[in-house]
């Protein structure tokens, strides 16, 4: 079951202090970040956080299209880095 | 991870072939490239000793190995022939990937380079290139350490293929309150 809609998306709540913070500075920083478990929302859009994944700070670079997941979906605890061959890799 | 640099002809790593398939000399191939099936696009493909093998794909990760000897093409045509392929490495000249776009790198130019900060001061060097699909970022290694920074301009402002060297302005870091709670 799903959580219920009346609760609205689950993030930990000292995060957006730290968001808002990184924002209004508008320095190149990175938000470490210890709450996988958290929602990404609209209001985290364009920050880059450092997600723990029990090892490192993987960087996160938040999108639109990333708003309602949670931020452990893109610090996988288990990292296959693979070859590298022809891929690339786009500097944002 | 493994290289996927082969010395200083800077060849790549682009596909290993594996078991035979069938007793008609097809084998079975893994392709490492970002599409599997681009693997037969860049034409001829050669090992660590040399030998050139043309591909064309005949299944879903099955291909028919031609093997071009002295300008001459000689078919693999049947399973024993193909079973002592097993495990061979096909590479590619680096100067034969197509130009990257603007802002787009080839994680085989990326990995291996020195970074520096603004100073001029080593950082140490790029160890692998992640992308788990929140961007791009670089893993920095030196001394056992590692630094791991996204690959922004902000961060990266500055990238010299030829010099081997990029410059990173390693961002500000906030912890949050929570902690490791």
């Amino acid at each position: 079951m799903g959580r219920s809609v009346w609760k609205g998306p689950f993030v930990d709540g000292y995060m957006l202090g730290k968001a808002e913070a990184a924002r209004e500075s508008g320095r190149n920083e990175i938000i470490k970040i210890w709450s996988r478990r958290s929602t990404i929302l609209p209001q985290f859009v364009g920050l880059v956080f450092g997600v723990y994944n029990g090892k490192k700070f993987l960087p996160v670079q938040v999108t639109e299209n990333m708003v309602g997941h949670k931020f452990g979906e893109f610090s996988p605890t288990r990292t296959f880095t693979g070859h590298t061959a022809d891929k690339k890799a786009k500097r944002n | 991870m493994r290289s996927a640099v082969n010395g200083a002809a800077r060849r790549i790593l682009l596909g290993v072939i594996g078991r035979p398939h069938g007793v008609r000399g097809l084998v079975h191939v893994h392709s490492h490239t970002e599409e599997p099936a681009d693997l037969t696009a860049y034409g001829d493909l050669s090992d660590a000793q040399g030998r050139r093998f043309l591909l064309r794909w005949r299944g879903a990760g099955v291909a028919e190995i031609t093997l071009r000897v002295d300008g001459n093409e000689v078919k693999i045509s049947d399973r024993d022939a193909a079973a002592k392929l097993t495990r061979t490495e096909l590479f590619i000249d680096r100067d034969r990937l197509p130009p990257a776009d603007e802002d787009e790198f080839y994680l085989a130019d990326l990995v291996g380079l020195t970074a520096v900060d603004k100073t001029g001061a080593e950082l140490g060097t790029v160890q692998t290139v992640h992308d788990y699909g929140a961007g791009a970022s670089l893993e920095i290694s030196r001394n056992g350490n590692s630094l791991v920074v996204p690959f922004t301009r902000a961060v990266v402002p500055e990238i010299n293929l030829s010099a081997g060297r990029m410059v990173i302005d390693p961002p500000a870091e906030i912890i949050t309150e929570g902690g490791a709670a």
